[in-house]
């Protein structure tokens, strides 16, 4: 029946419960697993032990005093001291007494470690709740950039992000392509707007990334929204209401671009 | 800042900003990551103090490397820094205990036809030790992959990464694994739940 090697299928069982397969290749595979009894047994004895991996909970928490001691080492060390000074048997020493350096210098790395870090919260937090609007808005763009990717399809072809969106989301956004007017578009992402997940265009302006998340409105809402401008923490947004969607844009460009962008936008979308 | 700080040697001023400059870094990469680190570091040592040594000594060395940092995806690349760490601590300091198998025969097992599958049973109920026992007692190599899958949840791609192996490779040896896993788990459930009952789980025997 199967002319392909057992060892080959075994791995594409297990590529499949490990969510590796494309859609196309699931679907082969889930027809072959109907239909031969042999596939079956391996994908569910794969499973089984999946679960009984995770339900025996093995991922555990660094806890606080491990943290501290190893941020206030790794800072405490120095970025520019020699390489290889550090061999990996003096961590033991270091952790049992024989200290490189001071305590002082400790407390004080520890300190600046965790001034950096609330203050990196902070950042991320925003002062207003990120559910509100337009917060939610600036606070999903600063995670972009922060984030390894700050689009989870990329792409400059509006006919690829905007189907993405459609079956992401079962929305549909308007997508323009505005490469014309010098906004490329880069990708789309799902931000959580008001608790709800809703999609964001991503579109690049030299280094800089503009992102315009489209709120879907209901009808009496819609006609609540008018055109807003505002900057918050260097960035700036520009709220504007369209057909079924109340879109906000944000960026670190200059206002008066960002208005250009919002202008060229509208005009775009309106002849789409 | 003012004058005193404009008249000295800006060099060292400079030097102190890049400092600061990595230090954030350091805190935006690398910090995030200390969970997942630990907790491999952990899985590879097979002890807590051991896996926090490793950690520290990989924190330090990923700050010195920050500059190298691709800024693709930060946890696979600590990940790595951490495993290559603790590879090589552990064969300084624990060469008797390292067992780097290269002995990739297939487990030999055989398939079975049929329906549901009875040994997917066994290996459901075993209980969170005997996984812990079956996962440590994995050889090193194999070990490492059913970590960074089933506890780290990395990808395919990600393991080969963390590892410095092919895709291929990382499939083969995931597969390996679970493998030897479900044999173990198979054995203790067999065992747990007496002699010739092999697929009957009793329930609550010590």
């Amino acid at each position: 029946m199967t002319a392909s090697d057992p060892r080959d299928d075994i791995l594409l069982v297990e590529a499949y419960c490990d969510g590796e397969l494309d859609a196309a290749a699931a679907l082969a595979l889930e027809r072959r697993l109907e239909a031969e009894p042999r596939l079956k047994a391996h994908q569910d004895r794969v499973m089984a032990l999946k679960a009984a991996v995770a339900g025996a909970s093995l991922r555990e928490e660094a806890g606080a005093d491990a943290r501290q001691r190893i941020l206030a080492a790794a800072l405490g060390s120095g970025v520019h001291s020699r390489p290889g000074a550090d061999g990996p048997a003096n961590a033991t020493a270091r952790r049992t007494g024989g200290q490189r350096f001071s305590m002082r210098q400790l407390a004080a790395a520890v300190v600046a470690a965790s001034v950096i870090a609330s203050g990196t919260t902070a950042f991320i937090m925003g002062r207003a709740p990120p559910t509100s609007g337009i917060a939610a808005v600036i606070a999903g763009h600063q995670r972009a950039l922060l984030a390894a990717s700050p689009f989870d399809v990329a792409s400059s072809d509006r006919h690829t992000v905007k189907p993405w969106f459609d079956a992401k989301l079962a929305i549909s956004p308007k997508v323009p392509d505005l490469a014309a007017a010098g906004f490329q578009l880069a990708g789309g992402r799902v931000d959580i707007v008001g608790g709800k997940a809703v999609p964001v265009l991503v579109y690049k302006r030299r280094e800089h990334l503009i992102s315009v998340a489209a709120v879907p409105q209901s009808g009496a809402r819609a006609a609540g929204t008018n055109e807003e401008h505002s900057s918050r923490d260097g960035f700036v947004t520009e709220t504007w209401p369209g057909q079924g969607f109340a879109y906000t844009a944000v960026s670190d460009i200059p206002a008066a671009e960002l208005e250009a962008f919002c202008d060229a936008w509208r005009t775009a979308a309106a002849t789409q | 800042m003012g004058y005193a700080a404009n008249a000295r040697v800006t060099p060292i001023r400079r030097q102190q900003v890049d400092d600061e400059r990595q230090r954030q870094r350091f805190m935006e990469i690398v910090a995030p990551q200390l969970d997942d680190a630990l907790g491999l570091a952990r899985w590879l040592t097979g002890n807590r103090a051991d896996a926090e040594d490793i950690v520290q000594e990989a924190a330090i060395r990923a700050l010195r490397a920050l500059h190298s940092f691709e800024g693709v995806n930060a946890r696979a690349w600590v990940l790595a820094i951490v495993r290559n760490t603790a590879l090589t601590w552990m064969t300084k300091n624990r060469t008797n205990l390292v067992i780097l198998t290269d002995d990739m025969a297939p487990a030999g097992r055989e398939e079975r036809d049929g329906g549901a599958d009875p040994e997917a049973a066994v290996i459901a109920k075993a209980d969170a030790a005997m996984v812990r026992k079956g996962i440590a007692a994995l050889p090193l190599k194999l070990r490492e992959m059913i970590v960074l899958r089933e506890i780290e949840h990395l990808s395919y791609q990600e393991i080969a990464q963390v590892t410095g192996v092919p895709v291929g490779t990382v499939m083969s040896r995931l597969s390996r694994a679970r493998e030897k896993l479900a044999v173990v788990l198979c054995d203790d459930g067999a065992a747990a739940a007496g002699a010739g009952a092999r697929l009957r789980i009793v329930e609550g025997k010590p």
